[in-house]
């Protein structure tokens, strides 16, 4: 942000780093280790006499050389080079803070040099005690420096208390400075055995060659042994964060880190092996092939110390794209394009989103992504996206996978961002909603009348609308499942709900018969369930027709998870399909009333706008296998699963198989979060900020969308689903709050980052439990009464189902369904697909669309006017939004 | 755009700017020292290879043999002063890098060409014959080129006013190539290590024979031609360089500034008084006034530098938070190193190879 970005998209600076670095720092070790392997052999020369072993000596000094000293030494201005290219700021923060470790650390250089030319140009001309003791010389100062600069190396991921004290030597004898030096060195001395290998093995003596490499595997395999222990340590010391990354929250370094775990025993084994006669020529392959896999184990240990260090690159200090973390807010508040020097757009317009965008890009993603390069592509990873899709990314990156940095910047930075990686590194064309023109389907209102028919059915769907998840043959949420409650009223001055003598029944309108041919639920159903389901059939055994059951709890008739889905045999996509409700006398099978009402059932969830993928029905709705694969493979990445793998090969899951669910009475895996918490805690997250149009984007409650369940009088009045439920953030929190006080540890993951916007603390949120705990309709209507100005339901939950708006009766046992419509769908409602297909019932019985019973119209049930308010208080009124004509 | 609005915020330095300054200029003094001799020798050497195989191979040989020295120590000499410089200088110059990345990257293996290359023409200095020239060449061009880069980057980021050309090129393809002073102020440097390289072959010759290697040797003479001519030389390259320089910059050195016009006057004197000496074949005189010369002219550099940044920045306006023990403990370490430096070069010499 301080400095320019210096622009190789296609290449990557980290690359560049890594190449330069690795190559650089295993040669290093060797000028250490190797310092040290001089003197010890020639040592060995003097003790055993030997000529031979002598000049094997000299020989491979002048080999460590040539290669530390021309190499090592270039390679070592090289990483310094290369770095303040790619991390200028950090650079310098590193520089100014040790200028003078670095600067003692060249004394050690200089040291090193002359040393080292000294004892090679004397080889053989000291006598014996100087020149060993030039050797010990060179092998101090090569020494010191690794513990000069291990020192600083070792601050870059353990600062301890250096960010904010700035004191040296706090940051320099920081926390993994002794088990990273011992490591080192243990290194050093591995790479002294692993070179000693490789030119001994060139040896023409057989004898003398097997001599040595047996003496250099030895150097090989005394370190190798230590290893594990000193590995442990350093594991040990460093922050609980950058352990638990190692250790398989960053799945980026899974791989290296297995490889480096499984590299110590191949060692072990080679350094066994080589010491074993064998001709020449396979030992000499076998030296090379060591040399690069010290160059493999070296590089496999520094990547995963730089990525335990994610996402910062001076820990808890600067973030890997040189933003300092207290600069955070600031660059928030004001924006990334006014604090940072090297840009251009200064301010966004409307002409310049993307190439401003760009610039964000360079400053916030450069640094450690390419563009179509070898490392860190940010094309594939992002592919997926749409501009809803990568800004909602780009909002919640750093959060839960906290190995990236935050996005710095303001809200309409963010979205120039996404505009620019969407839009100009995909070309995608920008997408634009449409406005779905839905059809008007034909509602044939039963007939009613008002002066002969003797009985009134009431019947109702139980909820809004049911989605469906039909990504089967992957994973399973929401199987189809609507329950019909019905309930019959004999009609007289002391009208009575009927509750025996009767026989219900159901039946869907024509061309839903058929569910099974739409969506795979059955194929896997014995997978996912535990047990074969008859096609057509839903899980509590009701087919698409059939009789109803009486459920004397709430002296209702219901037909329970009947299998609706929202496609008609003619190809249609039609969410509220109508079940027709018939009531006969037990005895005489006469025909007492008749009513319809809707099914709700939508496939529309918004999950392809950030998991990719198409709607399973083109153009129309559906779980597409391409979203239902990602879903799963990112679930694996975030909480090391193996779902994906598992879908693939057959056995696949009902997500609350772990998760809990009230919903469908699951009781999940202890410990593990329930399913409402989970959902709505992740992706709150990635959401943070929104209105409605962050439950719109999942739910298939979006006004210009297929389904638009939303549809009662409270969205008639213009309220949204804040209203009840508040803000998506708030929602989660107070569904993670009483996970949290489970004792449940994922809870804390997801709400670290969560802040709540209708209250001013966590703490004030009331934590619920999904399902059961939901807003109360008297936190706004008090008292039955019209609600005050601004009222909101939110943090205001019922105590338990027995409350449930889907679930509570009036003084008279008639459910508050029964009269008023269904949640979401609240009398007098809005049906997208017609007009009166959500008030059946008030146009049957009243010629209105309003509640049973408004507008004082006792008469319904009464046969009479009446003048208590039995039924609760206030529902002797004339109704207050006649706004549906 | 504002030029200065580019300009990075520096980072807080602990101790105060002076010690970074001494510092710098103590060890840029000695890099250059090394520097010049490795680039004058190299370019020595092969110039002498293209005249023809017919000359005498006794100095390339020994230039050979030095090579791999003068250049692990220059690479060495320069660690320092660049660690010293981005203490205080460092917003400027990480800048100039960035905007020329790809040329100073090239740097690294382009350096490792030319080290390899030189020890190859040391280590088979007698079997290469005619490929000699192939071998010095390479290095000697590399170096030629590395010099240039690193007088881009050192110029460029004297230039914020320049640096906007980033938008366009933000690739780091960026050079210094229109500032009229780049030329001059790079010949300057290397007409001074044709100078320093001819006058280290002479004072290896003289050593040689104070040593009693040799009895007598015309590399004196050889040398000490290529000093005094190139220092001629030197004398107009300088001038040309001083009048590119900004008039206002130029006048400070004119007697616009007491202290500038001083070391200026003090740099011009000692090149004089060397090349006096130099004609004379006065060996050691003509070293030490050299080494008064460049520095002077190293002083005079680092003026010139705060007079182009005036406008944006001074080292005064650092910020320091104070911490000293860093710095007591590099002294010590320092004083400890040269100590034992001096102890290994002592039994060096004892055994009869120098370094």
């Amino acid at each position: 942000m301080n400095y320019p970005v210096w622009w190789i998209p296609s290449v990557g600076g980290g690359l560049l780093i890594a190449i330069i670095s690795i190559v650089h720092v295993y040669v290093a070790h060797f000028a250490v280790g190797g310092g040290l392997f001089l003197v010890i052999t020639e040592m060995k020369a003097y003790r055993e006499d030997s000529k031979d072993i002598l000049a094997y000596t000299k020989r491979h000094t002048r080999f460590f050389l040539l290669l530390t000293m021309v190499f090592g030494s270039i390679t070592g201005v090289g990483i310094w080079f290369i770095i303040s290219l790619v991390h200028p700021s950090a650079t310098s923060v590193l520089i100014h803070s040790f200028v003078f470790g670095w600067a003692t650390e060249w004394v050690f250089f200089v040291g090193e040099i002359v040393a080292l030319f000294v004892y090679f140009y004397t080889f053989g001309r000291m006598d014996r005690r100087n020149h060993l003791l030039i050797g010990w010389f060179y092998f101090i100062f090569a020494w010191l420096s690794l513990f000069v600069i291990n020192g600083i190396v070792a601050f870059m991921l353990t600062p301890g208390a250096w960010p904010v004290s700035g004191n040296f030597w706090e940051g320099f004898f920081n926390p993994t400075f002794l088990p990273s030096l011992f490591f080192r060195t243990l290194l050093a001395f591995m790479f002294a055995g692993i070179f000693g290998l490789l030119t001994s093995s060139f040896l023409k003596d057989r004898a003398l060659r097997e001599t040595m490499m047996r003496y250099c595997a030895r150097w090989l395999l005394g370190p190798v042994i230590l290893m594990p222990v000193f590995s442990y340590w350093y594991l040990n010391s460093i922050t609980d964060s950058s352990k638990s990354m190692i250790l398989g929250r960053s799945p980026e370094i899974i791989p290296f880190f297995t490889f480096f775990i499984w590299m110590m025993p191949v060692l072990f084994l080679g350094g066994l092996i080589i010491s074993i006669r064998m001709p020449s020529v396979i030992k000499r392959s076998f030296a090379v092939v060591f040399v690069f896999m010290g160059l493999l184990y070296m590089g496999s240990f520094e990547w995963i110390r730089e990525a335990a260090r994610r996402p910062y690159v001076i820990y808890g200090y600067m973030y890997s794209n040189s933003v300092l973390k207290s600069e955070i807010d600031d660059i928030n508040r004001e924006g990334l394009l006014r604090k940072a020097k090297w840009v251009k757009n200064r301010d966004l317009t409307d002409s310049n989103t993307r190439d401003a965008g760009r610039e964000i890009f360079n400053i916030q993603c450069l640094p450690c992504h390419t563009v179509g390069g070898l490392m860190n592509d940010i094309l594939p990873i992002t592919d997926k996206f749409t501009l809803f899709g990568m800004d909602s990314m780009l909002n919640g990156i750093g959060t839960i996978n906290d190995y990236m940095p935050p996005f710095m910047g303001t809200t309409n930075e963010r979205k120039a961002l996404a505009s620019y990686i969407v839009n100009e590194l995909h070309k995608k064309a920008e997408e634009k909603e449409p406005i779905m023109k839905l059809p008007q389907l034909p509602t044939i209102i039963p007939s009613f009348d008002d002066e002969k028919d003797e009985y009134v059915l009431l019947a109702w769907n139980d909820l809004g609308m049911h989605c469906i998840t039909d990504s089967d043959k992957y994973f399973s949420i929401l199987p189809p499942g609507n329950t019909i409650y019905a309930q019959l009223i004999r009609r007289g001055e002391l009208p009575e709900v009927v509750l025996e003598g009767v026989d219900l029944s159901y039946k869907v309108e024509p061309g839903f018969e058929r569910p099974s041919g739409h969506v795979p639920f059955w194929k896997f159903a014995e997978s996912l369930f535990g047990r074969a389901i008859q096609p057509d059939t839903g899980l509590a055994g009701k087919g698409m027709s059939g009789s109803m059951n009486f459920r004397e709890a709430h002296s209702v008739f219901t037909a329970e998870l009947i299998p609706v889905v929202p496609y008609g045999a003619d190809g249609s996509y039609n969410p509220y399909p109508l079940f027709t409700i018939e009531a006969q006398d037990k005895n005489t099978g006469k025909l007492l009333a008749k009513t319809r009402c809707v099914a709700p059932a939508s496939t529309q969830l918004g999950c392809k706008t950030c998991h990719g993928g198409s709607w399973r029905i083109k153009g129309v709705a559906g779980l597409s296998n391409e979203t239902a694969m990602d879903i799963l493979s990112v679930h694996d990445r975030m909480s090391t699963t193996n779902l994906l793998e598992s879908a693939v090969r057959g056995k696949l899951m009902l997500c609350q198989t772990c998760h809990a669910d009230p919903a469908i009475n699951a009781e999940g895996k202890p410990g593990v979060l329930n399913f409402s918490a989970a959902m709505h805690g992740l992706h709150a997250n990635y959401l943070t900020g929104r209105g409605d149009e962050a439950c719109n984007s999942c739910h298939p409650s979006h006004p210009n969308g297929r389904s638009r369940c939303f549809r009662g009088v409270h969205a008639g009045m213009g309220l949204t689903c804040i209203s009840c439920h508040g803000t998506l953030e708030d929602h989660a929190l107070s569904l993670l709050l009483k996970e949290q006080e489970a004792g449940k540890p994922g809870a804390e993951r997801l709400m670290r980052h969560l802040k709540p916007r209708l209250v001013d603390r966590k703490e004030d949120i009331k934590p619920r439990t999904p399902w059961m705990n939901e807003p109360d309709c008297l936190n706004c209507h008090v008292d039955f009464e019209a609600p005050e100005k601004g009222a909101s339901g939110f943090n205001q939950w019922t105590k338990g189902p027995e409350d449930l708006y889907r679930l509570r009766a009036d003084e008279a046992g008639i459910l508050c369904q029964g009269c008023h419509g269904n949640t979401h769908a609240v009398y007098p409602a809005q049906n997208p697909y017609g007009k009166d297909r959500d008030v059946i019932q008030p146009m049957q019985y009243q010629k209105n669309p309003y509640p049973i019973g408004a507008n004082k119209n006792c008469r319904v049930c009464h046969t009479v006017d009446m003048e208590d308010e039995m039924h609760h208080p206030n529902s002797l009124r004339m109704v207050r939004n006649r706004f549906v004509e | 755009m504002d030029p200065a609005h580019l300009i990075p915020s520096p980072d807080p330095i602990s101790v105060p700017w002076g010690w970074f300054q001494f510092f710098l200029i103590l060890t840029f003094v000695l890099h250059l020292l090394f520097m010049n001799t490795m680039l004058g020798t190299g370019i020595i050497a092969f110039v002498s290879h293209l005249k023809g195989p017919k000359h005498k191979s006794s100095l390339t040989t020994d230039i050979s043999k030095k090579l791999p020295y003068t250049i692990a120590f220059t690479v060495n000499m320069g660690v320092a002063p660049l660690l010293f410089m981005q203490v205080i200088y460092g917003h400027f110059f990480y800048v100039s890098s960035v905007l020329m990345a790809v040329y100073w990257i090239s740097i690294i293996p382009l350096l490792l060409t030319a080290y390899y290359s030189a020890y190859i023409y040391d280590f088979k200095h007698e079997a290469l014959g005619s490929a000699r020239a192939l071998f010095i060449g390479v290095t000697v061009l590399i170096l030629l080129f590395t010099g240039f880069l690193f007088t881009n980057n050192l110029t460029l980021m004297l230039h914020p006013e320049a640096w906007k050309e980033y938008f366009q090129k933000p690739g780091g393809t960026l050079l210094n190539l229109s500032d009229p002073t780049l030329i001059p102020r790079y010949l300057h440097f290397v007409t001074a290590s044709i100078a320093l390289g001819g006058l280290f072959i002479a004072l290896l010759a003289r050593f040689n024979i104070r040593k009693g290697i040799e009895e007598k040797s015309d590399r004196i003479d050889t040398g000490m031609q290529w000093f005094c001519y190139a220092t001629m030389a030197q004398l107009v390259i300088g001038l040309w360089f001083l009048i590119s320089l900004p008039s206002h910059i130029m006048i400070l050195f004119m007697g616009g500034r007491p202290l500038h016009s001083v070391v200026f006057a003090a740099g011009v004197a000692g090149v004089m008084l060397s090349l006096f000496f130099g004609f004379k074949k006065l060996l050691l005189p003509t070293a030490v006034s050299l080494i008064g010369t460049v520095i002077f002219m190293v002083i005079m550099r680092d003026l010139v530098r705060k007079a182009y940044l005036e406008p944006y920045f001074s080292l005064s306006s650092l910020k320091v938070i104070p911490q000293f023990s860093p710095l007591i403990l590099f002294i010590i370490c320092f004083v400890a190193g040269l100590a034992i430096v001096g102890f290994v070069l002592r039994l060096a010499m004892k055994s009869g190879k120098g370094v």
